[in-house]
């Protein structure tokens, strides 16, 4: 054992002289930051707060006596999330166990002792569990996926309205955004993306301008300018701040869509084009069934990336008032109360983030490879 | 029968008038291009009008003529372009009394001056990140690899306001700033030592100051290899033999109780901007630079290895070389997404363009026209980048192996 981790040491370490230098320096430089933060969490840091503002970081000011709202809307996105991984992840027992274990970590983590809140969180694990199983046992199931994501947007929108859109808040409203904006940019995304192939050179011309544009402009003036103009523009219609930020989002994340699957496009070989016009097909129907099947699948992966910076970009939101996860922190920060808990917020806001967004990553790599597989 | 001759007429119909039927579907294409056109154009009027006739609701008048009404507002940082005594255009700091649209150049200023420290700083640590990610020592390499991940998986804003509000403004306050070989670290800005013209205007000092420049520049432009060690060497002597006789000195900061004087200084907004930015694009061109030597040929590494070659000259001379060439047009839009997340510094108080922009829209109402100018700026400066990454592309493909 010992001479095996000599050996590990020698080819891993301290191989080169220039290795021994580097080892020699980082190692303590990397044990002593690990011990001091290590040192801090444990015996410095205060973490009641975080179960304390639990309720502001997840669902921010939404008023409490209408939580259940809040309930029923991250049920339905658990259902959402559990059938889209079930399309492409076959369920396996093992699965459920890596589910259970989450549930633990997460109810000691946040340290909830509150029975109901315990039920609540495990009926929501469970309900992704099952959407995930059925959907990859049942294939037949999946044809009615795409409907029902938008039937389910619809009704959580119903669900959370009724208080107010000006009270969504905390990660229920950027996991709201990053969905609802991953969702509508496709079918723009596509468009877009034919669109600047078109036969036409108007089209093609107005298509690529709109998607330079957009790529060369940050994203928070856009959703700050669409804040500003839909007021001008539709007076009457007076939208929620939520939804124009929405709309300043999918505007914004066409364009990067549209490249995507242009990308995709692209990767399609152009024999496939030509037996299909040989075989009489007309220009919609190659598209629509031979050309965007297999683009699409190429695509797949970075969208998934695209997913992630959407997600990573929602708190971009705070430009346009609204309260998005890491807002909720630092409203929780500004309560002079709390104003020397500046790390411990900031650890878990880092923290979570860091575990959505590495979730994402990881299935983007799992499906990066599957469809690698698929294809050889 | 019947069928057979309204086929037989068909056909030639078809033979007979296959100029016509090109003919008529040009027409119809041309038709539908000048609908389309004409469809957008209307679509734009509208627009154009609605959004007219919503200001007119406000009040608001659209018009650029606000751009030469006094600013009356104060910018903590930046300069703008101005004339110097009323007679030569010179680089200022803006002041309250300056126009609305030097304040916009004041923006334009600061963004472009975090932009290309940024792009400079990330390249670097970019570079040593992918390279460390591929070390044959684990626990640099894991090291890396987990900063990198890190970084890339939570939002940009959050590191950002973290930089700022539990890095930089814990910093000690300036009475008891850290020293570091001559930079002072405090909570009011960082203050950085800076080389200063001490030679006057003896004929001496400028004579060796022109030939510095002269070798400098015949470092970055001249592609002979003999000559530009030269230089490079010439750069050294020069620049020793002048700050050994002192035409050049060095200002160092000092630290006083409330402030520090000398030196260059850099806010603590535009620290925290500038460190965010810097680790953030790092990290994304290490994955960049990472990717383009996992997509190198194995061949390359085993062919090396059998020449005898050592790992680091492997990497020196066979493997970055051919990586730089594959990675700089992804590293021009890197460096365009960069500029663009300047932006962010409006969370914190650094008035880079969009800040300045928001200000501005506050103080006059005339938001609408002002997105027209931040846009088209933000525009210019992306194409100025892939200009510059294109130039660089093709002058290092030029010469050399083909991809």
């Amino acid at each position: 054992m010992i001479a095996r981790s000599l050996k590990w040491s020698r080819h891993n370490l301290f191989a080169k002289p220039f290795d021994i230098l580097l080892s020699l320096t980082v190692i303590p430089g990397v044990l002593w930051l690990i011990w001091q933060i290590a040192g801090w969490a444990l015996t410095v840091a205060q973490w009641d707060i975080i179960p304390q503002s639990l309720r502001v970081l997840m669902i921010g000011i939404f008023p409490v006596d209408q939580v259940w709202r809040t309930w029923v809307a991250a049920m339905i996105i658990a259902a959402l999330l559990g059938a889209a991984l079930g399309c492409v992840f076959a369920f396996r027992g093992r699965h459920a166990g890596g589910l259970l274990l989450v549930v633990a970590v997460a109810l000691i983590l946040t340290g909830t002792n509150d029975l109901a809140n315990i039920l609540l969180v495990a009926a929501l694990v469970v309900l992704f569990g099952l959407s995930w199983a059925l959907i990859s046992r049942v294939p037949a199931v999946r044809k009615g996926l795409v409907p029902a994501s938008f039937v389910g947007l619809i009704a959580i929108f119903a669900v959370m309205a009724p208080p107010g859109a000006g009270l969504w808040g905390g990660l229920l409203l950027s996991i709201l955004l990053t969905l609802v904006t991953a969702v509508v940019t496709l079918p723009i995304g596509i468009l877009l993306a034919f669109g600047r192939r078109s036969r036409f050179s108007s089209v093609r011309w107005i298509c690529t301008a709109y998607i330079e544009v957009m790529r060369s402009v940050p994203l928070i003036m856009v959703v700050y300018w669409i804040w500003i103009l839909m007021p001008v523009l539709t007076p009457q219609l007076n939208l929620a701040d939520v939804v124009r930020g929405m709309i300043g989002f999918t505007l914004f994340y066409s364009a990067y869509v549209a490249e995507y699957v242009r990308s995709g496009l692209q990767a399609v070989p152009r024999g496939q084009t030509e037996a299909a016009r040989s075989l009489g097909m007309s220009e919609f129907d190659i598209n629509r069934s031979i050309v965007l099947p297999q683009a699409l699948r190429v695509v797949v992966p970075p969208l998934v990336g695209n997913v992630l910076d959407i997600f990573n970009t929602a708190p971009l939101v705070f430009i346009i008032g609204l309260t998005d996860f890491l807002r909720a922190g630092q409203m929780i920060l500004a309560n002079p109360q709390y104003g020397d808990r500046t790390y411990e917020v900031y650890s878990f806001l880092f923290l979570t983030y860091f575990l959505v967004g590495s979730l994402i990553t990881f299935v983007a790599r799992k499906l990066e490879k599957h469809l690698a597989r698929g294809s050889r | 029968m019947t069928v057979q001759t309204q086929a037989n007429v068909a056909g030639n119909m078809a033979d007979d008038d296959l100029p016509a039927r090109r003919r008529r579907n040009r027409i119809r294409h041309n038709a539908t291009q000048s609908a389309i056109v004409a469809a957008a154009i209307v679509l734009v009027v509208l627009f154009a009008f609605a959004v007219k006739e919503g200001l007119a609701r406000h009040g608001i008048r659209f018009s650029f003529s606000f751009l030469w009404d006094a600013a009356g507002f104060d910018i903590s940082e930046g300069k703008t372009v101005a004339l110097k005594d009323g007679v030569w255009p010179a680089l200022l700091n803006f002041t309250s009394d300056h126009l609305i649209a030097q304040a916009f150049v004041t923006g334009i200023f600061n963004t472009i001056k975090v932009a290309v420290l940024a792009i400079l700083l990330s390249t670097v640590l970019g570079m040593l990140l992918g390279v460390g990610r591929l070390s044959t020592n684990w626990v640099v390499r894991n090291l890396s690899f987990w900063c990198v991940e890190f970084v890339r998986n939570t939002p940009l804003l959050i590191q950002l306001v973290f930089w700022y509000f539990a890095v930089v403004l814990h910093f000690p306050p300036i009475a008891a700033a850290a020293k570091f070989y001559g930079v002072v670290i405090s909570q009011q800005g960082l203050y950085f030592p800076v080389p200063t013209w001490q030679g006057g205007d003896s004929l001496l000092a400028v004579g060796a100051a022109t030939a510095l420049w002269v070798a400098i520049l015949g470092v970055l432009f001249d592609r002979h290899g003999t000559v530009r060690w030269i230089c490079a060497g010439a750069v050294l002597l020069l620049g020793g033999m002048m700050f050994a006789t002192g035409i050049v000195g060095l200002d160092v900061p000092v630290a006083s109780k409330f402030q520090a004087r000398g030196g260059t200084s850099m806010s603590p907004e535009m620290a925290a901007l500038l460190l965010a930015i810097v680790v953030n694009s790092a990290s994304y061109i290490a994955e960049i630079v990472r990717g383009a030597i996992d997509a190198l040929p194995k061949g390359q590494w085993e062919a090396a290895a059998s020449l005898g070659l050592t790992r680091r000259d492997t990497v020196n001379d066979i493997i970055l070389p051919q990586v730089f060439r594959v990675v700089l047009p992804s590293f021009g839009n890197q460096y365009i997404s960069l500029t663009k997340n300047t932006a962010l510094g409006i969370a914190i108080g650094y008035p880079e363009l969009f800040n300045i922009y928001g200000t501005i829209a506050n103080q006059t109402g005339h938001s609408l026209e002002g997105i027209v100018i931040v846009m088209a700026s933000y525009l210019i400066l992306s194409w100025a980048i892939s200009a510059a990454v294109g130039w660089a592309d093709r002058r290092m493909t030029r010469h050399g192996a083909s991809r």
